[in-house]
Order: C-alpha cells, then structure tokens, then sequence
C-alpha cells in the first residue's frame, strides 16, 4: 500500500517537472523500479519534494498578503457594536484559517512537499479542535451547573 | 555535481558503477527523510498539546465569580497587533534564509537568520512588557481563572519562540564556523519548520485570544 502511494507520489512529481527530466534519454531500466524514478525523476528537487520550493518574490508577495490580512482583522475586531458579533466572529475565524494555510502551504513547504506530511499535519489540525470542541461542549454544561 | 545536485539526487547515495546504489540511511523507504518526517510529527502532537490550552482558556476565562481584572480590562490590542505583525514577518525572514543557503548565499542566509531570531526576540520583549503591565494593573498567574489559563498558554508559547530562538541562533554560530553548506539545508528547513508552527499557533492565538468578541 506505502509503495504503490510512493510510487503515485513520485509520478505526480515527474509529471509536474517535466522540464527537469534531462536529456530524455533513458536508459534501459525497468519504468517501475522506485530507485531509479527516485533518483532520476526530478534532479533538482530536494529529499521529499515533489516540486520545487518557490521564488523569494513569491514568498514575500504572500508576506504581504498575510499583513494585509492582519489589518483587516484587526479593523474587524473594533467594528464590535457597529455590526452583529456573530458576523466578526465568522470573519475573524476565516481570516484566521485563510492566513493559517497561508503560512503552512507556502512557508512551511506543505504544497511542494510530499503529501504524506501534509496528512500528518492535518490530522493533528483537524483533531485538536475536534477534540476540544467535544471537551468544551461537555465541560462548558458540567461547569455551569 | 553540485553538493545541492548531489543532495537532490538524494535519497540515494552514489555508488560504483554496476552496483545498485546504497540507500541514504537518513531517508526511509520511501523516501521521505527521516528527520523531517519527526518534526512534523511533533508539530502535528503539538497542535493537540496547544488546543488543551486554548480550549482551557475558552472553559475558564468568563467562569463567574472569579475576582479581579478581567481580560476587557487588560488588553492592549493596538500593541499585540504590533508584536503579531512582527511575528508573522520573521516568517518571511526564515524563508528567506533557507532560500539563501539552498543556493549557497551564505552572507545572506546569516542575515536572515539572525533577522528571524531578533523579530523572535523583538516578539519576547514584548510579550514581557505585557506580562509586566498585566501585573500593574494586578492580574497574575493565581489571580484568577482568567489569569491562570491566560499566563500558562502565552506563556507555553513564549517558551516555544525562545527555543526557536535559540536554534537559529545556533544555526547562525554553525553559518560563522562555516559549518553549515547547501547539503545542510534541510537542517535549516527542519528549524524553519518549528519556527512557522510557533507563528501559526499564535496567528490562533491573537484571534481566539484577543481579536473575538468577549
């Protein structure tokens, strides 16, 4: 099962780099043999990449992008009287999550990367207010009582 | 071959010709390297390890009867935003820095670096003031609820930071010694990697915590 999702995995990475292939002259190797496709499907990327990581341009348009959004939410936040609090509580909450996969997909590399840390990482993001939500709805009526 | 060339080639380590080639013994089967498979690991533990924190601080902070400052009484938004700004922006100075030593600018990865690590301090320095400023207006850790849970989880994510911060600044002494080469950059990644999970976490902070409506 592992070697069949490396396997698509490292497909997915000679497909998307496709101008890193080289000469394309290849040699007489079997099309299947992990090794080989490990070691000659992307020559310029990185242990557990699958595309290249982005130009520094591109990271400082996205650090713009995240101030941008940290003003806008702060200008939400002293709105509080002006529009209904249920409404700032849903903007601030989508800005937090947009500005979250803002930094984990471009600076922490989750886009370029193999998708297995994504996996890992979003098990512990999706299980931590899941979790706690339960923790919260549970103990919120016990404590008031 | 470049030492990033060689490095990408991989997770295979060369080998005479003829021979299979030897496996990177810090790569798993998969090729996934090992190393940076445990961080994100214990980023993905540490996200549980935060949420046991904020969702304590939701349970505690409006609990009824508890004495002393509220936190409608303590917050100073306009200088958390400040330090928030500067948080997020080291974000992009860490970046920076490992796009620097993946292509071998060593100058620049050092000053980046250590730009990451002085936003970082810039940020603790901060949070200290209003640790102190809190106290003046007398809200401590056993004041209250809303003190205790309020302390305990800025105060884990202080800690945080300045291991973060102390990481880079080793990874800068290394840079200076000339031990750190573009074969080491998923060194620099791995520490790069913590240092964005400290800035993600107080991105959920600085909205949970101080921006939503109390």
């Amino acid at each position: 099962m592992a070697d069949t999702t490396d396997t698509q995995e490292i497909e997915v990475a000679a497909g998307s780099a496709p101008a890193r292939q080289g000469s394309g002259h290849e040699p007489d190797l079997p099309q299947g043999d992990l090794a080989y496709r490990m070691s000659h499907a992307a020559p310029n990327l990185l242990p557990g990449e699958i595309r290249a990581h982005p130009d520094p341009w591109q990271y400082v348009v996205v650090a713009v992008v995240l101030a941008v959004i940290t003003g806008v939410e702060i200008a939400v936040s002293y709105m509080e009287g002006d529009i209904p609090d249920g409404l700032i509580v849903v903007l601030l909450l989508a800005m937090m999550v947009m500005k979250f996969i803002l930094v984990a997909s471009w600076f922490m590399h989750l886009r370029t990367d193999k998708p297995v840390f994504k996996r890992l990482f979003i098990v512990g993001a999706i299980a931590a207010p899941l979790l706690y939500l339960i923790v919260l709805a549970t103990l919120h009526g016990v404590l008031a009582s | 071959m470049t030492a990033i060339e060689q490095s990408n080639a991989g997770d295979l380590v060369p080998s005479p010709a003829g021979q299979d080639p030897a496996p990177d013994p810090h790569s798993g089967h998969s090729g996934v390297p090992n190393a940076k498979l445990a961080m994100w690991l214990f980023l993905s533990s540490d996200c549980l390890f935060f949420g046991a924190f904020i969702a304590t601080y939701l349970l505690y902070r409006d609990r009824p009867g508890q004495t002393g400052p509220t936190p409608q009484d303590v917050y100073n938004i306009p200088f958390t935003s400040v330090t928030s700004f500067i948080l997020l922006m080291s974000s992009l100075t860490m970046v920076l820095a490992l796009a620097a030593v993946q292509r071998g600018d060593y100058r620049r990865f050092r000053v980046w670096i250590m730009a990451t690590a002085l936003f970082g301090a810039t940020f603790i320095g901060g949070q200290i003031f209003e640790f102190t400023e809190f106290t003046r207006k007398g809200l401590n850790v056993d004041t209250n609820l809303f003190g205790s849970s309020f302390f305990i989880l800025t105060g884990i994510h202080g800690t945080h930071v300045l291991i973060g911060i102390i990481w880079l600044v080793s990874l800068w002494g290394l840079s200076m010694q000339s031990r750190i080469s573009q074969g080491d950059s998923e060194r620099v990644e791995i520490a790069g990697l913590y240092w964005h999970f400290v800035d993600v976490v107080w991105i959920v902070i600085f909205t949970v915590i101080y921006l939503l409506p109390k």
